[in-house]
């Protein structure tokens, strides 16, 4: 800001005059009178000078704050689109009993849960190798797969068979997923994770894709990354 | 009256002045933290950070497999421990990753093929330094040094020495994929924690392939 000298009002213009001869009464009277309205004059200037640095001011804030919205919003990621699944109607979900080790005891999941294929609950601690099978796998182990993680994908074999069969195997993630066949399916496909199951109206149903985004790997699986290799084979892998 | 007048003035001029000042300040230092540092946000779905924590993790995984079929198939103690420390390392660092997606809210599977994340240009990146830039990599296709389902079988089939070289070949050529994804997450990524669980990668499995060298020339390889 503009440093500004401050007249003296009325004195500094008198002094000369002072000095030279003594002033009549009117001339003094004038003399205040042109001081006073100098003062006026002075003060309305600065009055105005002060608005109109408030105005240039608060423009500048203005202009900074709005700048900084500005890059705020272009600078911050659009929030992470939470994984609004597409359509994942007619998930079914349970929570999940326990995860004890039972073998060689076999479980009667569709009795004691509800479940059938098994979505969770006891299971024996050998667990399948994940993969593509061509025959029913032991209840027991596939949940164990689920236990970590992975997915189980299970189809009617006398509904899904040659190219269609071809197509469901194309769907399975490469990792973490049992495919098998089981038998009194209600539909053609049923997929499960730990807790979750969906019956899928058949290989083509886009709700596969929904449910492994949001199942596979889940952490609401007890043991996700927990190994789906190093177990136990069982029949018909290829 | 008068000097009263003017001294309140000047205390509103110093109280808007010191607002304004202050105002400005923050401003001015907001932005210079804001755009002098690398943005923090999570990552999105589709970024190299995220397609990176999903391929290691599947990368890593397979490396704790190979680990653990040798310790099965042999009784040498320097490959037992090897395939012991590949085994824990790579999974506490398969979780690491999982994790990252977890606070990042982002689901493991991949929206994507495999390396996709890789097979997009470096960001900034010239392009045309032999194709090293992109790795030339191919999204969907294998990922660099992952063993086939044919070596696994065949390293299962082994036991003793023949298990040995096989998992030493298989691992270095295994390390050697593993350190060129690291170095394409390090050349996409301002990711602090991204890049530095990837720098430790590549300085460990660059060590462990020449050790791993070493032990296959012992064998006689």
């Amino acid at each position: 800001m503009a440093r500004r000298t401050r007249p003296s009002a009325g004195t500094g213009a008198a002094d000369p005059a002072n000095s030279s001869k003594p002033l009549s009464v009117k001339e003094e009277r004038q003399q205040r009178r042109q001081a006073k309205v100098a003062t006026f004059k002075l003060a309305q200037e600065r009055a105005k000078r002060r608005r109109r640095l408030a105005i240039i001011l608060s423009s500048v804030a203005s202009v900074a704050v709005l700048g900084l919205v500005v890059a705020f919003v272009v600078t911050s990621n659009a929030p992470a689109t939470k994984t609004t699944v597409a359509d994942l109607t007619g998930v079914q979900t349970w929570d999940v009993p326990g995860a004890v080790h039972v073998d060689p005891k076999q479980v009667d999941y569709k009795a004691e849960f509800g479940m059938d294929p098994p979505a969770g609950g006891p299971h024996w601690a050998e667990w399948l190798n994940c993969g593509i099978y061509t025959q029913p796998q032991q209840n027991e182990r596939a949940v164990h797969d689920l236990e970590h993680g992975a997915v189980w994908i299970t189809y009617d074999a006398n509904k899904v068979t040659g190219s269609a069969l071809e197509t469901l195997r194309k769907r399975v993630p490469a990792t973490y997923a049992v495919l098998s066949p089981y038998s009194g399916l209600s539909t053609p496909v049923v997929v499960s994770a730990w807790g979750a199951q969906l019956k899928l109206a058949g290989v083509n149903d886009k709700r596969l894709d929904a449910f492994i985004k949001k199942y596979w790997q889940s952490p609401d699986a007890p043991e996700p990354g927990a190994p789906c290799t190093g177990g136990v084979d069982g029949p018909g892998r290829i | 009256m008068a000097p009263a007048g003017s001294d309140r003035r000047l205390r509103t001029r110093l109280i808007v002045a010191l607002i304004l000042g202050a105002t400005l300040l923050v401003v001015a230092a907001f932005g210079v933290g804001r755009f002098s540092v690398p943005n923090t946000g999570a990552p999105d779905t589709f970024s190299a950070e995220a397609g990176f924590a999903r391929d290691m993790q599947t990368h890593h995984l397979q490396a704790v497999e190979l680990s653990m079929i040798v310790r099965d198939a042999t009784d040498n103690p320097e490959i037992r421990l090897l395939a012991y420390d590949i085994a824990t390392a790579q999974s506490q660092q398969a979780g690491q990753m999982h994790g990252w997606l977890n606070v990042w809210g982002l689901p493991q599977a991949a929206p994507e093929p495999p390396m996709t994340w890789m097979a997009r240009a470096v960001p900034g990146g010239s392009g045309h330094d032999h194709g090293a830039a992109t790795g030339g990599f191919v999204a969907g296709e294998r990922m660099p040094g992952l063993a086939t389902d044919a070596d696994l079988a065949q390293l299962r089939s082994l036991a003793g020495v023949g298990a040995e070289k096989l998992f030493l070949r298989l691992m270095i050529a295994h390390h050697s994929g593993g350190i060129e994804m690291a170095e394409a997450a390090l050349e996409r990524t301002t990711n602090a924690t991204v890049s530095s669980l990837a720098r430790g990668m590549v300085k460990a499995q660059q060590s462990e392939v020449s050790y791993m060298q070493k032990l296959l020339e012992k064998r006689g390889a």
